[in-house]
C-alpha cells in the first residue's frame, strides 16, 4: 500500500477521523460527484418529459389551475384576500413560483434515495448527487414558471421591480433550506415508506399558512404564527424584490436565511454520517 | 500490509438485524448516535441482530484473483458489498487501494424510458468514469454489448440478456484495480457467458485484482489462484481452488444427507432393510463417493407373504433436486419378448435375502444423488413394497487428480451395473448362494 490511493473501510470511521476531516471529505465527495448529478439530472429530465404528452406545460398548468381557484374564490366573495398592492393574479404568481421551487424540490428530494431502488444497495457512488440532482427538475420548473411569470407581468403592464437583478440571489436560502430538508427526508423515506405520502400533505398544508396567495397578516393568530414560518420569509422577501423593490421584512429575511444554511449544512453532515447505513436499511 | 497489496481484510464481521421493525429501530439509533459523534457501538450485538459475515480476514496482491465460495445465504455477497463500500463493516477493518469496479448488479440504474446510448453515459457516471472517458470506450462498449442498432432505442425495448449485456458492457470498461464480480454469469446465454469469462481472463492477465463469487466451482477453479471458503458467515477455508472446492462439496452433501427423509409405499407385501451406497472396497456407512469410482448399492429384502409370481426389482437413481438420472431393473424370468435391455438383468430372487449391485464407471458429476427403490411384480403395475428417498449418497471429488468439469455440467447416465443377490434362509440372515445377473 506504497503508493495509490486507499480507501479504508471500518465502523465509525466518521468518528474517528474526526470533525474537520469530515467536512473535508464531504466537500470533496461532491465537487468529485458534479458530473454524476448533471448525468442524473439530465436522465430525470429526459425520461420525465418522453414520458409526458404534455411535458413542459405541466409546470405551466399546475400554478394556474392553483392561482385560478382563488381568483375565483376571491370574485366570489367566499374568501376576503386583503389588497395586495399589485394586481392578485400577479402577486399569486410570483409567490407560487418561488414556493414551488420548494415544494416540487422536497417532494423530488424525498423520492430521489427510494426511487433510485437497486442503485443505492448494488453500486457504491456518492448518493447526495441523488438529492442535488433531483433538486435540478425543481430548478427547471422554475426557469418555465419564470417565463410564465414574466408573460402574465407583462399582459397585466406590471413592470418589475429594479431589485428583481437580486432575485437569483434571494432565492439561494430557500433552495438551502430545500436541500437541507430533502437531505434528511430523503434519508426517512428510505427507512419509512410514510415519509414520501406525509410530505405532500405537509407542504400543501405549509402552503396555505405560508402568505403565498394572500398578503402577510399584519395582526392576528396568523401574523403571530408567520414570525415562526422560516419559510415564509424565503419565499415573502424574493417577492418583495420583484414586485416592491424593497425588502418589507428585512431582518426576517436574514434570520430565516440563516435558519436556512443551518438546516443544509446540519442535515448534509447527517446525511454523510447516515449514508453508508441507509443501504443496509432500505 | 504490504506495497503490493490491493485488499486486505482484517477480522471483519456485519451484523443484520432479522425483523424489519429492528431494522428501523437500531437504524435509527445509530444515526443519532453518530450525529452526536457518539460510537454507535457496532462491535456488541442487540437482540434481534446476528452476525452476517463473522471475523473474516485475507489479503490479496496485485494481480491475484481470489474465489470465494459457500452455500447460499453464507455471506459472500455481504462480504462483497463490504469490500464495495456499499456497506460499512461493524468490526474489523477493510483497505482497498485503487479503482474498484463492481460487476454486482449490472444495469441498475438504467432507465428504461431513455435510450441505450443515453443509460450507457448514465451508468459510465454511476461507475465512476467520465464523460471523455465513456466516449473514447462507447463503440468497444456497444461491440462487446452486442445490441446494434438497438442502441439508440429504448432500453425498455431490449430483451433480457442485451438488457444484461449492456450493463455489463459499461461495468468491464471501468478499467478497475480490483474487479467484484457477483453471480453475474449466471445470466445471458452460453455464448455471451463464454464471452464474459474470456473478457474477465483479459482484465486478470492486465494485471488487475479479481475476486470472484459464484457457484459454477469450474469458473471458480478456472480463475482463482486461491479460494475462501465461507459457510454461516465464518470464513472456514482458505487456501488452495482445490481444496477449497472439495471441502465445499463434502460441506453441502453432507448438510444434503442429513435431510433425506424417507417414505414407504406398495401394498406392503414386501419390506426392504439396511440400504447401503458406498464406494467398492470402502466402508459400508460411508456414503461419500469417490468421483469415478465404482459404486455398491446394497439392501435386504423379505417378502411377508408366499411368492406366486416372477418379481422385478426396480432401482431409481436421482439427484437431490428431483431429476432423474438412472433407472435399473432385474428381475426373475425375462419379459414376454425375450429381450434384455442394457439396464436390466435376470436373477433369481428368494423369499428373502440381500441384494447388492455394483454400478461400474459411473461419471456422476459430483452432487448428492438419492435413491429410491421397490419391488413389483413383473408383469403387473402394483408395487408390492417400496422405498422412495430409500437412501442418499454423494458423489465427492477428493485427492482427485482428474478435473472432473472436463466431463462438463452433463451426467453420464449409460453405466453399466453388476447385481449379486444372496438368498438367505429364515434362520441364517447372512449366508446363501449368490446369483450372478446375467450380462
Amino acid at each position: 500500500m506504497a503508493t495509490g490511493n486507499v480507501v479504508v473501510y471500518e465502523p465509525d470511521r466518521a468518528i474517528k477521523i474526526g470533525f474537520l476531516a469530515q467536512w473535508q471529505e464531504m466537500v470533496v465527495e461532491l465537487v468529485k460527484s458534479r458530473e454524476l448529478i448533471w448525468r442524473l439530472f439530465l436522465r430525470d429530465l429526459q425520461a420525465k418529459y418522453k414520458q409526458s404528452l404534455l411535458g413542459v406545460a405541466w409546470a405551466i398548468i399546475n400554478p394556474l389551475v392553483t392561482i385560478g381557484v382563488f381568483v375565483y374564490l376571491n370574485s366570489a366573495g367566499v374568501l376576503r384576500i386583503g389588497s395586495t398592492g399589485v394586481p392578485y393574479v400577479v402577486f399569486a404568481i410570483v409567490g407560487l413560483t418561488i414556493w414551488n421551487l420548494f415544494a416540487t424540490g422536497i417532494s423530488a428530494a424525498t423520492n430521489s434515495i427510494v426511487g433510485a431502488g437497486p442503485l443505492v444497495t448494488k453500486i457504491n457512488f456518492p448518493k447526495v448527487s441523488l438529492v442535488f440532482s433531483s433538486i435540478g427538475q425543481s430548478l427547471v420548473e422554475f426557469g418555465i414558471r419564470l417565463i410564465l411569470t414574466a408573460i402574465i407581468l407583462f399582459i397585466y403592464k406590471v413592470m418589475p421591480a429594479w431589485s428583481v437583478i437580486f432575485l437569483p440571489l434571494s432565492i439561494l436560502p430557500i433552495l438551502f433550506l430545500t436541500i437541507g430538508l430533502g437531505f434528511i427526508l430523503s434519508l426517512l423515506a428510505g427507512v419509512f415508506r410514510d415519509v414520501v405520502n406525509a410530505i405532500s400533505l405537509i407542504t400543501t398544508f405549509l402552503m396555505f399558512l405560508t402568505p403565498i396567495l394572500y398578503p402577510s397578516p399584519k395582526s392576528g393568530v396568523a401574523a403571530k404564527l408567520l414570525v415562526w414560518n422560516p419559510i415564509a420569509q424565503l419565499v415573502v422577501g424574493p417577492r418583495d424584490l420583484v414586485i416592491f423593490g424593497k425588502l418589507s421584512n428585512p431582518l426576517g429575511f436574514l434570520w430565516s436565511a440563516l435558519f436556512a444554511l443551518i438546516v443544509f449544512f446540519v442535515f448534509w453532515r447527517l446525511f454523510y454520517l447516515a449514508e453508508t447505513k441507509i443501504a443496509e436499511r432500505i | 500490509m504490504s506495497s503490493d497489496t490491493v485488499v486486505s481484510v482484517e477480522n471483519v464481521s456485519k451484523k443484520f438485524s432479522r425483523t424489519l421493525r429492528h431494522v428501523m429501530m437500531y437504524g435509527a439509533a445509530d444515526i443519532a448516535r453518530n450525529m452526536l459523534g457518539l460510537s454507535s457501538r457496532p462491535q456488541v450485538l442487540r437482540n434481534g441482530e446476528f452476525w452476517a459475515v463473522d471475523d473474516v480476514s485475507f489479503e490479496l496482491g496485485k494481480g491475484e484473483t481470489l474465489g470465494l465460495i459457500g452455500p447460499n445465504g453464507s455471506g459472500k455477497s455481504t462480504l462483497l458489498k463490504m469490500l464495495n463500500g456499499i456497506y460499512m463493516p461493524d468490526r474489523g477493518r477493510i483497505r482497498v487501494k485503487g479503482r474498484v469496479g463492481a460487476l454486482i448488479e449490472v444495469g441498475a440504474g438504467f432507465h428504461p424510458m431513455l435510450t441505450g446510448r443515453e443509460n450507457v453515459y448514465i451508468n459510465g457516471a454511476i461507475l465512476g468514469m467520465s464523460k471523455a472517458e465513456i466516449d473514447k470506450k462507447f463503440d468497444s462498449i456497444v461491440e462487446f454489448a452486442d445490441v446494434g442498432e438497438f442502441i439508440n432505442a429504448p432500453v425498455k425495448h431490449y430483451s433480457s440478456g442485451m438488457f444484461v449485456r449492456l450493463g455489463f458492457a459499461v461495468a468491464i470498461h471501468s478499467e478497475p484495480d480490483l474487479l467484484l464480480v457477483d453471480e453475474v454469469l449466471a445470466v445471458g446465454d452460453a455464448n455471451f457467458q463464454k464471452k464474459c469469462f474470456d473478457r474477465i481472463l483479459d482484465i486478470k492477465k492486465s494485471g488487475a485484482s479479481i475476486i470472484f463469487v459464484s457457484h459454477s466451482v469450474s469458473a471458480v477453479e478456472r480463475l482463482c489462484n486461491r479460494t475462501v471458503l465461507v459457510k454461516n458467515g465464518k470464513m472456514i477455508f482458505h487456501g488452495s481452488t482445490r481444496e477449497a472446492i472439495q471441502k465445499y462439496f463434502h460441506e453441502s452433501s453432507q448438510n444434503n444427507l442429513d435431510k433425506v427423509q424417507s417414505q414407504t409405499f406398495g401394498t406392503g407385501e414386501v419390506i426392504f432393510s439396511d440400504i447401503f451406497a458406498y464406494q467398492d472396497g470402502g466402508n459400508k456407512h460411508n456414503a461419500n463417493i469417490e468421483f469415478g469410482q465404482d459404486i455398491i448399492i446394497e439392501f435386504n429384502y423379505r417378502f411377508l407373504k408366499k411368492r406366486n409370481q416372477n418379481n422385478q426389482i426396480r432401482l431409481g437413481i436421482r439427484t437431490f433436486d428431483g431429476r432423474d438420472v438412472q433407472k435399473i431393473f432385474f428381475h426373475e424370468g425375462s419379459f414376454p419378448d425375450g429381450l434384455v435391455y442394457p439396464n436390466e438383468k435376470i436373477v433369481s430372487l428368494g423369499d428373502q435375502g440381500t441384494c447388492r449391485i455394483k454400478i461400474l464407471n459411473p461419471r456422476l458429476f459430483p452432487q448428492t444423488y438419492i435413491l429410491d427403490i421397490a419391488i413389483a411384480p413383473l408383469d403387473m403395475d402394483v408395487h408390492l413394497g417400496g422405498i422412495s428417498n430409500a437412501k442418499a449418497f454423494n458423489i465427492v471429488c477428493l485427492n482427485d487428480e482428474r478435473r472432473y468439469f472436463e466431463y462438463g455440467n452433463a451426467t453420464v447416465t449409460d453405466f453399466d451395473f453388476d447385481v449379486e443377490v444372496f438368498k438367505r434362509l429364515q434362520s441364517t440372515p447372512t449366508t446363501g448362494e449368490p446369483s450372478r445377473g446375467l450380462s
